[in-house]
């Protein structure tokens, strides 16, 4: 049951979605939307299919059946690449920085998408840019390599590539994990933010915390079931899907 | 003397560009190509050509060299680029071999084994290169050039778009890059630049067969790039000059045989990728640059 | 006449190929490293057994016995000293192949100081071709090499399925980490890779000398058909690289009848183009499409 008001325009549309991996089933029939807007997070123990349901959407995996809709086109055979100039942007759990490149270029190259040999950013890009280093207070370290920022610089990092590339949706594998109180707070209301200008976010957490601060919606997800979907509260407070998650099976 | 220094001035400023532009699908762009002889030989082929049987103008003849090479350069990526980078190594090493035995055996074009004889000095606006010097300094404005050409692309949007997909190809694409395009131009870059260098070749030395050409010579310019620094601007300049000072250098040890000196200076060459891959894989210039990713 | 000539001129080559590419194949498939001084491996035992045989006119066995050494000390000293270090700090792809490549440049060149420039040959009481029907000349060396090939395959088909470290060898291919469960360690099992990989060329050098003669550049060769035979074959499949290795020997002999003999190297190349663009996979692999 999902919760989604008349208002809400549904942006993304996942429909009996399925993949399987030889014998494995590791997505099963799930069908989610996800409403403009809405902060949605992704629960479920481990190897319940999350990321796998990500990369089904950003095209990293093609699905065995079922379709996926965004902003009413179909992403079928569509490459991650043109996924992303759509409109729809990820974060990685392994993060997957541009290590060698400094924080700056990090930003710098997510916004310069074109293939062309040159193309030129002039001042509304570079203002762009010291918006986002200043968001995620890293105009300090904008010279400084990837690959030498401490831990929670580099998750924020991460996030500022996904605040540069101007998608519309945003798919965060655990993006808070490790992340110590202050810089917690600090990532819960820069999302916040960025959700009240309009952006769509799905997260996937296994930090409880972050599902009851963040989430206006959460959708559990076991064995590649949609077990269910609805407010965190609802889902939080039922026994049946603690059991599950906390791996006790029914 | 003078002669003798000026013609050394020429041929590294050709080496020079070649090892920058190898340089920069290796080092930028992490693609490993054992051909880069080949792209030279096309465009010293090209030149010698035109210049014989239509035009000698110069810029005509570096622009269609540049033109062939860079065409063909993507006729190879195109298809090679799909799979991972150890295939289009041995896709490269194909493209070396196969291209000699063509530059040997297709008569007509290339004048077989015999090569190309009486290859024009060019002519710019109705001034002929006839002399060294004046050459010399037609070779330093064209490296001065190439240098421009590849430091503006690194250093902006392509260089980035380069640099990102070295270091994360995946995540590259997960934001909007289209890694394929973007290798194939950086090829295509890299063998019509190499290309420029062919046909200043050809038309100084003005005669051109396919002993230039051959896999000797793509290896010596991997050892130039890597000696050198890899993904560094000036890396590719200082691993040129010094393995083109190499051979006089030599020269100047009493207790070598003579004879031996061609083999000597390769096991030089050897020995210096086998220690820098160990101690300093990020070359002379990059210094250990090469880290574990973040 | 002409083309079974060349069918079994093919089967002598392919035999060889297919040796060498497995030693290749085995080394590429279960440590990720691009050796490309296989093919100074290759030379080195083929030069020792010159050297042992028909200068020094040692016994063959003796001879034999001294190229193995020779071959697989080159082959693990270095691994544990070259490879193993830059594993150690970074161990990318490029630093290892280059790596690789110098060694087989300083090996190409002392070999080609120490020795003579040109070609070598061994001469054997089996090297010479006898007419065993009109127009059809056979030596009797090249039954020598398929009962070698075939000998030393199904030892190390044994070696690989029936012993625990062979199958350890397997599982290294397939999860490094899971060997270290094991209590056993990748370090030294990359050795025995090594080890073996660099003796499966050495029957491939003796009879290489004794068939087509020696020089010290016939290393680059040796790569060539190397990586085509591994990719041609499938990459991990020790099976396809050997099969792979006989179609290119084949291949490049049966060319002959339609085309000139300088051509031959590229027809392997274009196989192995022809593979890259369709089935990169090769014919046993799993498909790697990045």
């Amino acid at each position: 049951m999902t919760t989604s008001t008349p208002s809400q325009e549904i942006l993304l549309q996942i429909r009996d979605l399925n993949k399987s991996f030889g014998g494995l089933h590791a997505i099963n029939n799930v069908t989610m939307d996800l409403p403009a807007g809405v902060i949605t997070t992704l629960v479920g123990p481990n190897g319940a299919g999350k990321t796998t349901l990500f990369n089904l959407i950003t095209g990293h995996l093609t699905p065995t059946s079922g379709t996926v809709h965004w902003l009413g086109k179909s992403l079928k055979g569509v490459e991650p690449w043109q996924v992303a100039r759509m409109g729809i942007a990820r974060t990685f759990q392994d993060l997957r920085l541009y290590s060698q490149m400094t924080v700056e270029e990090n930003i710098m190259t997510v916004m310069e998408r074109s293939s062309w040999l040159w193309q030129g950013g002039g001042a509304a890009a570079t203002q762009r840019v010291n918006e986002i280093l200043d968001e995620t207070q890293l105009t300090e370290k904008r010279h400084e390599r990837a690959v030498d920022l401490a831990y929670a610089e580099r998750k924020f990092l991460s996030l500022a590539r996904i605040m540069a590339s101007q998608a519309k949706l945003w798919l965060l594998d655990e993006p808070a994990s490790g992340l110590d109180p202050r810089s917690f707070e600090r990532f819960v209301t820069l999302l916040r933010a960025y959700a009240k200008r309009g952006i769509t976010i799905c997260i996937i957490e296994h930090n409880l915390d972050i599902v009851i601060k963040l989430s206006d919606r959460v959708a559990f997800l076991d064995q590649g079931k949609l077990l269910a979907q609805g407010s965190s509260e609802d889902i939080l407070k039922d026994p049946h899907l603690a059991a599950i998650y906390f791996g006790e099976r029914a | 003397m003078i002669a003798y220094l000026q013609n050394i001035a020429v041929l590294f400023c050709i080496n020079a560009i070649l090892a920058l532009t190898l340089n920069f699908i290796m080092g930028y762009a992490g693609i490993f190509s054992l051909a880069h002889a080949i792209f030279f030989g096309v465009g010293a082929y090209a030149t010698a050509y035109i210049a014989m049987h239509a035009s000698d103008s110069l810029l005509l003849c570096m622009a269609a060299s540049a033109a062939i090479s860079a065409v063909l350069s993507m006729a190879l990526a195109l298809p090679a680029l799909r799979v991972r980078g150890e295939y289009f190594v041995a896709a490269s090493l194909g493209l070396q071999v196969i291209g000699v035995t063509i530059f040997s055996e297709w008569k007509s074009i290339t004048g077989g084994l015999g090569g190309m004889i009486g290859i024009p000095r060019p002519k710019l606006w109705g001034y002929t290169f006839n002399d060294d010097t004046a050459f010399l300094g037609l070779a330093l404005v064209v490296l001065g050039v190439v240098v421009a050409i590849i430091a503006l692309l690194v250093r902006g949007s392509f260089g980035r778009s380069l640099m990102a997909i070295r270091d994360s190809e995946s995540a590259a694409q997960t934001y909007g890059k289209h890694v394929n395009a973007i290798k194939t131009l950086s090829v295509a870059v890299a063998a019509g630049l190499a290309g420029v260098a062919g046909s200043l070749y050809a038309f100084y030395i003005t005669f051109i067969n396919v002993e230039s050409f051959m896999l000797e010579t793509s290896i010596l310019l991997m050892a130039m790039v890597i000696i050198g620094g890899t993904g560094t601007l000036f890396g590719p300049i200082v691993g040129a000059a010094l393995l083109m000072s190499l051979p006089a250098a030599l020269t100047y040890l009493p207790f070598l045989p003579p004879t031996e000196l061609g083999s000597i200076q390769q096991i030089i060459y050897g020995l210096a990728m086998v220690l820098l891959m160990m101690f300093r894989p990020g070359g002379l210039v990059g210094g250990r640059s090469k880290e574990k990713s973040a | 006449m002409l083309f079974t000539q060349l069918f079994i001129n093919g089967l002598q080559t392919g035999a060889l190929y297919a040796l060498i590419a497995a030693g290749f194949s085995l080394i590429f498939g279960m440590t990720r490293i691009f050796h490309a001084a296989h093919g100074a491996t290759f030379t080195i035992a083929g030069y020792i057994f010159y050297e042992c045989y028909s200068v020094l006119h040692l016994s063959w066995p003796i001879a034999a016995l001294a190229a193995t050494f020779a071959a697989s000390v080159f082959g693990v000293l270095l691994d544990r000293f070259v490879y193993a270090i830059i594993q150690r700090h970074e161990g990318s792809f490029f630093t290892v192949f280059v790596a690789s490549f110098g060694m087989a440049i300083i090996v190409q060149n002392l070999i080609a100081m120490i020795f003579e420039r040109g070609a070598v040959t061994v001469s054997t009481p089996l090297s010479k071709s006898l007419e065993m029907l009109p127009g059809l000349y056979v030596a009797p060396i090249a039954a020598v090499v398929i009962l070698c090939a075939v000998i030393f395959f199904m030892a190390l088909q044994w070696l690989l399925t029936k012993t625990s470290m062979g199958i350890a060898l397997r599982a290294l291919g397939e999860n490094p980490t899971l060997i270290e469960v094991y209590g056993l360690t990748p370090r030294l099992l990359s050795q025995y890779v090594f080890l073996i990989g660099s003796i499966l060329v050495v029957p491939a050098a003796i009879l290489t000398a004794a068939t087509s003669g020696l020089n010290p550049a016939m290393g680059n060769h040796v790569m060539l058909i190397s990586i085509a035979a591994t990719i041609v074959g499938g990459v991990g499949s020790l099976r396809g690289a050997a099969m792979a290795g006989l179609i290119l020997g084949m291949a490049e002999n049966l060319c002959l009848s339609v085309i000139d003999p300088q051509w031959s190297e590229a027809v392997t190349f274009v196989i192995l183009f022809l593979f890259i663009l369709f089935r990169p996979g090769g014919v046993y692999g799993r498909a790697v499409v990045s």
